[in-house]
């Protein structure tokens, strides 16, 4: 038995295992005793037990040098053994408190306390020391924690000391009986070769690139190519909107990665039967639509940049400061060549769509009449086009409706079309049943809102009209046709000095002669709906209230021509214009009853006037033969702008542009020409001034 | 039918077009005012171009759509409109 206290004292462990197992805390009873020199002097039992059969205990190191009371709870080897094989690798080196703490330990759990366990060959000893007592504290696990770490940190320590020993025993080996080399032998099976076969696997390389849209529209499905084209219905931008796209939509396949590869666009080859596919399908109107703009863009595009207000690049050698016209270009096709332009309209939702109508009332012959819509897009055609039956004198947008246009007709119908979709060609509703309707031409229209309804959430919108035969009807729709009640007949008023004398003549000759006047024009207030003016053939103008239906409110008496047209000012309150065949154009006062100012400038007829929607003080007129621009602030004697008319062409109507400075001009050769004003910057509080200085000199 | 023949015809006679070219799926063309071989090369090469062009566009946006691919060239200006199955090819010289 080579035991040397001194050697085998020490527990030595070289585990493999790096786990430790903290079972549970337990407390090292056993104590060893050393010396000064701190040799390990413990009592060894004189009994040594079998070396098959090993103690395991549990134990606990702490690694606590520092604090000597650790000392009690430094395990030692109760049992120790001395290999016949050599590698007792610690045992041979000194033997200190030191190495006896640093050996490993392994915590065992409390069920194997008393169990033998088999060593743990190859060629270290392992000794583990267990106590009697194990006290398993679960609840402790921040003490756990604590073990851990430092077990952790006595591995490391073990393991320095370990290789400093294995370096000493290296050192040692030689000559030292300790040591004997022993040999193994470890069986080698017998090789054996099996062979095994399988199908051979076929591999195929597929590649694919994945778009995003691709991934989208496989998800989508083939719904997708039947909504994608949909548009919202009430969009009057695009009048022309795509309908129905489900015949386009069953012609074309799109399935995944194959959508834009094989359109199967029909089951033909043939291309004629192609050709005759696709020029039905609406996808290709809608492609040849934008082509179109797109195409007339590159050559319209200057003009329309100067419509649009967009900065010109002006000519560096005409720094021109005075108030001018420029045309800008002009709306004409073949179809509206010849026919002369009685009345403009813009649309009220889409500022770019406008409504021309064409008809020569003048002459005796009563050709039929016209309506072009026009977009400001495609200025060489229009965009609908509507044949009515007799010459169109009047036409209005309703600004409920975007999409109806009201149209009234030289034979008094009155006719009302929806410009949406493009089928459409005849009128949604028409007057010409009614048993009230117009006998006379349908001078002017006008969509007006009224009262609020029920619901108080838009206005009530009316349609009225005036007309030759002297009435002003309000129209609604009743049984499939529009019926009117009469707002006002116009009943003819004499000269007040003929008045005076000889009442009972002008009675009789009263009721032999018809007693209503025609009503050329008439406008609504622009605040108070209920308010309006008529003007009338005598050259009278009224003033009526829709709730009264017998009297005029009042009468302005200044014209002896019919009136052609008057318009409040919509800017300023109470003020409006009107305009006649003798000439002049008069500018009145609510409350006056004479004009406030007169304005003549050539001696013809002032078919049109209109204000201008941006500035108070300017406004546009057109006689036959020119285009007048007025602006107040700056003479009230002479036009400010003047734009002669082609030669051989008269000017008919006038219309102001809502968002940018341009009016357009509609003449006798259905050509309606827009014009840019430049140079125009008035303000608005120009218009207040005005009137507080000019009444006192033109008083009457 | 009669409507849309006089608007291709229209747009033909517009100023500065040059020609305009109908191709059908498989990229032949059916109907144009050029020659025929001219109109075959636009067509070829320009199917892949749009068909590049559309992918970028849906790429970015799937639910966006190309609708017109205008190139503006030193001599002239080319215009592809695709659909689902055809293209419209305009050459159009502004003449500025």
């Amino acid at each position: 038995v080579n035991q040397s206290t001194r050697h085998t004292n020490s527990v030595v462990g070289f585990s493999s295992r790096k786990s430790f197992s903290l079972g549970g805390g337990s407390k090292v009873l056993e104590k060893s005793v050393f010396d000064e020199d701190d040799n390990d002097v413990t009592p060894q039992p004189l009994y040594q037990a079998d070396p098959g059969a090993v103690q395991a205990k549990a134990s606990r190191f702490f690694v606590d040098e520092i604090s000597a009371g650790s000392a009690s709870e430094q395990t030692t080897a109760t049992g120790s053994f001395t290999m016949p094989f050599s590698r007792s690798v610690l045992g041979s080196s000194r033997i200190s408190s030191q190495s006896t703490i640093e050996s490993t330990n392994e915590e065992i759990e409390d069920t194997f306390t008393k169990q033998d366990i088999p060593i743990n060959f190859p060629g270290l000893v392992e000794y583990l020391v267990h106590d009697t007592n194990s006290i398993s504290l679960l609840p402790e696990f921040l003490d756990k924690i604590q073990n851990m770490y430092e077990s952790n940190l006595l591995v490391l320590l073990q393991d320095k000391e370990k290789n400093n020993q294995y370096a000493e025993v290296c050192r040692n080996r030689m000559g030292n009986d300790k040591y004997v080399d022993r040999s193994m032998q470890t069986l080698n099976g017998a090789a054996k070769n099996k062979h095994v076969q399988t199908d051979s696997m076929a591999m195929v390389d597929t590649a694919t690139t994945v778009t995003t849209w691709d991934m989208y529209d496989t998800l989508r499905g083939p719904e997708q190519d039947n909504t994608v084209h949909n548009p919202e219905p009430e969009k009057v931008e695009y009048p022309e909107a795509v309908m129905d796209t489900n015949r386009g939509a069953e012609r074309s396949v799109s399935v995944g990665t194959s959508s834009l590869k094989e359109e199967v666009f029909g089951s033909s080859v043939n291309a004629e039967s192609d050709l005759q596919l696709i020029m039905l399908s609406e996808n290709f109107q809608q492609c040849l639509l934008v082509m179109e703009r797109n195409i007339l863009r590159n050559t319209f595009q200057p003009k329309l940049a100067a419509y649009r207000q967009l900065p010109v690049l002006e000519d560096l050698g005409s720094p021109v400061k005075s108030q001018a016209l420029e045309r800008l270009w002009a709306f004409s096709c073949e179809l509206s060549r010849g026919c002369s332009v009685s009345s403009m309209a813009w649309n009220k939702r889409n500022p770019d769509l406008l409504a021309v109508g064409y008809g020569e009332f003048d002459s005796s012959t009563q050709r039929a009449g016209l309506v072009c819509c026009w977009s400001l897009k495609n200025p060489t055609w229009p965009e609908r086009v509507f044949h009515c039956d007799s010459a169109v004198t009047s036409l209005d947008f309703s600004a409920n409706n975007p999409s109806q246009l009201a149209v009234g007709m030289h034979d008094g119908s009155i006719a009302i079309y929806n410009v949406h979709s493009q089928d459409n060609k005849s009128p949604v509703i028409s007057s010409s049943e009614c048993p009230n309707k117009h006998l006379g031409p349908v001078w002017q229209l006008r969509w007006t809102q009224q009262e609020l309804s029920i619901t108080g959430d838009e206005k009530v919108e009316a349609l009225f009209s005036v007309s030759a035969d002297g009435r002003i009807s309000k129209w609604f729709v009743f049984n499939n046709g529009l019926d009117c009640i009469d707002l006002m007949k116009l009943k003819r008023i004499h000269n007040a000095k003929k008045k005076a004398g000889g009442n009972n003549t002008e009675k009789k000759s009263e009721s032999v002669l018809s007693a209503l006047t025609p009503g050329l024009c008439f406008d609504f207030h622009p605040t108070d709906s209920s308010l309006y003016l008529v003007g009338t053939w005598e050259g009278f103008i009224h003033k009526c209230s829709c709730s009264n239906s017998q009297q005029f409110l009042e009468t302005f008496r200044k014209h002896f021509c019919p009136v052609n047209c008057i318009a409040w000012c919509p800017l300023s309150p109470d003020v409006f214009l009107s305009c006649s065949s003798d000439w002049t154009i008069q500018l009145w006062k609510q409350d006056r009853l004479n004009p406030v100012l007169g304005f003549t400038s050539t001696q013809m007829a002032v078919y049109d006037i209109k204000w201008s929607p941006k500035w108070a003080t300017v406004f546009g007129a057109i006689n036959e033969g020119q285009l007048e621009i007025w602006d107040l602030n700056s003479s009230i004697l002479d036009p400010v702008a003047v734009q002669p008319a082609a030669p051989g062409v008269k000017m008919k109507s006038l219309l102001f542009a809502t968002q940018t400075d341009c009016v357009l001009v509609g003449d006798s050769d259905g050509q309606v020409t827009v014009y840019q004003l430049k140079n125009f910057s008035v303000g608005e509080s120009s218009q207040v001034k005005l009137w507080n200085r000019q009444p006192c000199r033109w008083f009457r | 039918m009669a409507e849309v023949e006089e608007t291709l015809k229209r747009i033909e006679a517009h100023k500065g077009v040059i020609g305009t070219i109908v191709v059908n799926a498989e990229g032949i063309p059916i109907r144009t005012n050029l020659d025929n071989s001219t109109a075959v090369q636009y067509a070829g090469l320009l199917r892949h171009l749009t068909m590049l062009a559309r992918s970028t566009v849906r790429d970015i946006d799937p639910q966006n759509d190309l609708i017109v691919l205008r190139i503006r060239t030193k001599k002239y200006e080319i215009m592809v409109a695709p659909e689902n199955g055809f293209l419209l090819i305009v050459i159009q010289n502004p003449c500025e």
